[in-house]
């Protein structure tokens, strides 16, 4: 009976790169090996420290990028964002029965009052407009803001997206 | 003793006494650590708010240095930290340096939001805020035109704006800001990417876009330097009181993460991190198409270049993409928080910005 190592631990080829790595830094940028007779120097130590930091970011942005990173974050995110609905549900059930206003409620009156800005908004443009044609000597009747357009400070698709 | 210790690689007892030494001199300098955590400063540049807006600031920074130019300074940051990282400390100030140049320097503050501003959408900051507060400036300063200076996610706004309004904008520097994001080179755009990133879904459960979740997606991106290096880097210079108070200034302003709107937020993620329509003249604020050849005024775009949030070819594609026939990129060796603190940034840019803008703004008569 044989043993796949590589198998037997889902990291162990990065693991081992990143060794590897670390010591062809430390080759490449002449830090000497520890003699094992004489302790290394505060500047050798520095220097191997940094070689180590540079290689370890190096995998970590490499293994952050990787699918499998990538899709244990989409399912933590997903557990966690669950996990608080499910809170803020709990919360809402609360409230409602206290009969006091959850936070659905003030977004819901947040998105009324919304509503009822943009269409003063709108309102008071074409009103604008329109008083600045009088001014001018022009005809007030078939222009854009008289004709229903929205004012084109204003649209409809931030309360669409909003929703 | 000591050959033994040689032989078998462990510190001589002069090593080893050396290292007491340094050891106990960090154990005294622990008070003083304890005083810097408690009395950082930040912010040091008097300032007094001029015009206000829902929960919007607009501070006017004050000064003994003689104003030299008419053309006032607007300076927007991004909505997700607070706008103090461009006048964190004496030595660190970007504002200073435009003060001390003679510009009469604004500051945005946008505010905290809260609940009832998850659906203040990019239209609300672009073509309501920005534009208000322009205005003021106008109208306080008599000035037709004004510069705006843009950092990180507030440069991207600000040359949206520029583009919906060139006549109001006299000259536009962008600083370590994106609007290309067609290479996939940073690991935020990675992370957001829609097959591993659900925006609606997070906004659904949220509202606005929680603080912790960007302040930990940004702690993320170097984990090694923010969770290792950096705390290697306090215990060796711990007894260093100016290092202290610009390392307490620094991580005072790193952990003071903001919501961001959520309507804003998934705009921004879905039409710039996803979609890329910003470069492309595909992107609408309200129904105005932003169309960045409409910017025709001076543009002096300062990139980072080792910056692991904006990268390079996120911020340089701007240059290509206005109708400026002025335009100037510069490519400095810094990170993205380096071109607001860092002290080559101080030396050696911010002067020469200051220059570029000088040359291209009124000067004040009489």
């Amino acid at each position: 009976m044989t043993t796949d190592f590589s198998q037997a631990f889902a990291g162990a080829d990065a693991f081992g790169a990143f060794w590897s790595d670390f010591v062809k830094r430390m080759a490449s940028g002449g830090i000497p090996s520890p003699a094992p007779a004489a302790p290394p120097s505060p500047d050798v130590l520095a220097q191997i420290r940094r070689a180590f930091f540079d290689a370890m970011s190096q995998h970590a942005d490499q293994f952050m990028r990787s699918e499998p990173f990538l899709t244990a974050m989409k399912q933590a995110m997903e557990h966690s964002l669950a996990l608080q609905q499910a809170t803020n549900d709990m919360i809402r059930k609360g409230l409602s029965a206290a009969q006091i206003p959850s936070r659905a409620d003030a977004d819901h009156i947040t998105l009324l009052v919304r509503g009822v800005e943009e269409r003063l908004v709108d309102r008071l443009e074409r009103l604008t407009a329109r008083i600045e044609r009088m001014e001018s000597g022009r005809p007030t009747r078939g222009g854009a803001a008289e004709n229903g357009k929205p004012a084109a400070r204003r649209s409809g698709a931030r309360r669409k997206s909003a929703k | 003793m000591a050959t033994m210790g040689t032989t078998f690689g462990f510190p001589t007892p002069e090593q080893a006494f050396g290292a007491w030494q340094d050891l106990l001199r960090k154990s005294l300098a622990l008070p003083k650590v304890l005083e810097a955590a408690q009395t950082v400063r930040v912010g040091c540049t008097p300032s007094r708010q001029v015009y206000r807006e829902d929960k919007l600031r607009l501070l006017r920074y004050e000064t003994d240095a003689p104003q030299r130019y008419e053309t006032p300074l607007l300076v927007i940051f991004a909505l997700v930290n607070r706008p103090y990282i461009l006048d964190l400390r004496p030595g660190k100030s970007v504002v200073s340096h435009f003060l001390s140049s003679g510009f009469n320097t604004y500051n945005v503050d946008w505010g905290v939001p809260e609940g009832g501003d998850r659906f203040l959408s990019l239209e609300d900051y672009v073509t309501r805020y920005i534009d208000n507060v322009v205005d003021h400036i106008r109208e306080e300063t008599g000035s037709p035109k004004i510069n705006v200076l843009g950092y990180c996610m507030g440069g991207t706004l600000s040359a949206m704006y520029t583009a919906l309004n060139p006549d109001k904008v006299n000259a536009f520097v962008a600083l370590a800001a994106p609007f290309d994001w067609s290479k996939k080179e940073s690991l935020l755009q990675t992370w957001t990417d829609e097959r591993y990133f659900n925006v609606d879904r997070m906004l659904e459960v949220y509202g606005n876009a929680p603080p912790q979740w960007l302040q930990t997606s940004f702690l993320m991106l170097k984990p090694v330097q923010n969770l290792m290096e950096k705390y290697v880097g306090f215990y060796e210079n711990m007894h260093d009181e100016k290092f202290l108070e610009d390392f307490f200034a620094m991580e005072t302003w790193l952990n003071d993460n903001i919501p961001v709107a959520g309507e804003t937020f998934r705009q921004f993620v879905k039409y710039c991190f996803q979609q890329n329509l910003l470069i492309q003249g595909k992107l609408h604020i309200g129904n105005q198409r932003v169309d960045l050849r409409r910017i025709t005024c001076p543009v002096l775009n300062l990139v980072a270049r080792g910056d692991h949030l904006v990268p390079p070819s996120q911020s340089l594609p701007l240059n290509d993409a206005i109708g400026s026939k002025d335009h100037k990129a510069v490519e400095f060796p810094a990170g993205h928080i380096g071109m607001a603190v860092g002290s080559k940034a101080h030396r050696e840019l911010w002067p020469q910005a200051c220059a570029w803008l000088g040359e291209r703004s009124d000067k004040l008569r009489g």
